[in-house]
């Protein structure tokens, strides 16, 4: 399933974003979809995003898809679990979790699968975009979809149930 | 929400007397000033305190929600050294990216009262890393503000993402905190900042409000001044026509040189003075017969007792209705000497005499026989009420 529902918006950081074209271009339902809306990094190549997530979930694939000239779209990818004073310099230097390259087929809307048994319990990811694929000034990315699931499937009929047979009990 | 640290200058240079009391002094005023106003824009707000000068910049207070620790830290800060500024800015980004609060934005408050020793390229690169780490940077430069502005603005410019940057220069003999106050350094998060509170621009522009109150910044108070105000004159405009109470007020409203004047025309000046006394009777009454002057109570209550036994006898119910009210009143009010000693005759020669007075005026004489006819059946309960709450 997508995760985008899990994500705790007010946590959500991206770092060297332009004000202008912010994360929330690229994750949040709706204006991913849309073109004209993409996530563009600022003074350099580098993207740091921490999603947080509202409980901890089991990730799939990563979907990460650029709408930019071939020069902007990113290439190398560093992702980090629950490592959220995360800074640049440490998440170029640190052992990720995942790293990988983008190749233009996973940058028209391919995802990567993941190694599942690395992200079955994350409460905070980290996306690091360490460089793009020519040496352009800025990175641009269109949209970021989650695929995985739920670590505690949790189902609302469930809980009321379980309030019912504490009160008998 | 923000996570603010604040750099402060306490090189040698900051010995200078040129900002009242010094330099050092100026600062710790303005970041009194400047905490205070960042903590009260947000409770969740924090702010801390950096040294730059010394043997090297040094963190005196993690970012914190309390402003007495900011306080006692701005105390304690000695004059040493050289300030160092690429340093203390890494320093202070270090501080605030290690905040416990995520949801926080950065924020580097720096005060600049000392000759920058690095070149601006090394600036500029520091600015480009703190940009990229959504790190904002206020800069308030004095003291030597004309040999730093080359390189406070392209610091300034290379970090501002947003317009969330600013620089404030104030020049030599200028007040810190008053510049900063007014500056968009204290007035971030949505605009309406400490700047525009009560104790700044807003009180002195307070006495150009209907109330006092800017309404822009308190819709809600302001509103409720308003109202107020209007049902109290929509109470004050609606009773002459329905109630002879309040004609009887409006007829004592009028301004006290004129009924003199009418009075002294043609009754007798001893007469006068009767007036007065029978004003503070009416006029409480305009409230409701509940909260109504102790001695009104009881003037009224003899008046009545007084109009029970001359003209209507048989009216014995009545008269012992009213002579309970009138007899309580006294003990309940110390402030009515002389009255219990004779309960009826004294009112009965003020009564006499207000009627004498009051024979000039009709309209006054008339609202006040009315509004005494009113209120017997209330002043009553009234007294009763009275009686038994005193006792």
């Amino acid at each position: 399933m997508d995760l985008c529902d899990q994500v705790d918006w007010s946590s959500v950081e991206c770092l060297n974003q332009q004000p202008d074209h912010a994360i929330s271009n690229a994750l949040k339902q709706g204006y991913r979809d849309d073109d004209g809306l993409y996530l563009e990094s600022d003074t350099d190549e580098q993207l740091l995003m921490h999603i947080t997530f509202h409980q901890a979930v089991k990730l799939n694939s990563i979907l990460i898809k650029s709408s930019g000239t071939g020069e902007q779209a990113p290439k190398r990818i560093k992702l980090f679990c629950n490592r959220q004073s995360l800074g640049f310099s440490e998440a170029a230097d640190f052992a990720a979790v995942q790293e990988f390259e983008l190749v233009p087929e996973q940058l028209d809307g391919k995802p990567v699968s993941l190694r599942f048994v690395k992200f079955q319990s994350v409460n905070t990811l980290s996306i690091f975009v360490e460089s793009n694929q020519g040496d352009a000034e800025t990175t641009i990315i269109q949209k970021i979809a989650l695929q995985g699931s739920m670590g505690q499937t949790m189902n609302v009929s469930d809980i009321k149930k379980a309030g019912e047979e504490e009160e008998t009990s | 929400m923000e996570a603010v640290v604040v750099c402060v200058d306490n090189s040698e240079w900051t010995r200078n007397g040129d900002y009242a009391p010094t330099r050092i002094r100026a600062q710790t005023d303005a970041v009194n000033l400047l905490a205070g106003a960042k903590l009260q824009t947000n409770p969740e707000n924090t702010v801390g305190v950096l040294t730059m000068a010394g043997k090297s910049p040094k963190v005196l207070v993690t970012p914190t929600p309390s402003l007495g620790k900011i306080l006692n830290a701005m105390h304690d800060v000695d004059v040493d050294g050289q300030a160092n500024f690429d340093s203390s800015v890494q320093i202070a980004q270090l501080a605030l990216k290690h905040r416990q609060n995520k949801n926080q934005r950065q924020r580097i408050v720096l005060f600049m009262g000392s000759p920058i020793s690095e070149t601006k390229d090394k600036l500029v690169k520091t600015a480009k890393k703190l940009k990229k780490n959504n790190v904002a940077v206020d800069i308030v430069s004095f003291g030597c503000e004309e040999e730093n502005s080359e390189k406070l603005e392209g610091f300034q410019q290379a970090v501002n993402s947003g317009d969330n940057s600013h620089l404030v220069t104030v020049p030599q003999g200028g007040v810190l905190s008053d510049t900063l106050f007014g500056s968009p350094i204290c007035q971030t998060d949505g605009g309406a900042g400490y700047g525009a509170g009560p104790g700044g621009e807003g009180g002195e522009a307070g006495g150009s409000y209907q109330f006092g109150v800017d309404p822009n910044l308190d819709p809600e108070l302001a509103l409720a001044l308003r109202v107020s105000l209007e049902e109290e004159q929509a109470r004050q405009t609606s009773g002459p026509s329905g109630e002879p109470v309040t004609a009887a007020a409006e007829a004592l409203q009028v301004p006290p040189g004129e009924t003199q004047a009418e009075a002294g025309s043609t009754a007798t000046p001893a007469a006068t003075p009767a007036v007065t006394p029978a004003a503070p009777a009416a006029a409480p009454s305009n409230d409701g017969p509940e909260p109504m002057d102790e001695d009104a109570l009881l003037q009224q209550a003899l008046a009545m007792s007084m109009q029970e036994e001359q003209p209507a006898p048989s009216g014995a119910g009545a008269e012992l209705a009213a002579t309970p009210a009138a007899a309580p009143a006294p003990a309940s009010t110390p402030a009515a000497p002389g009255a219990p000693a004779h309960p009826p005759r004294p009112a009965g020669h003020g009564d006499e005499a207000m009627a004498d007075a009051e024979g000039e005026d009709e309209a006054l004489q008339m609202a006040l026989q009315m509004s005494m006819q009113e209120d017997q059946p209330p002043s009553q309960g009234g007294g009763n009420g009275q009686h038994q709450g005193g006792s």
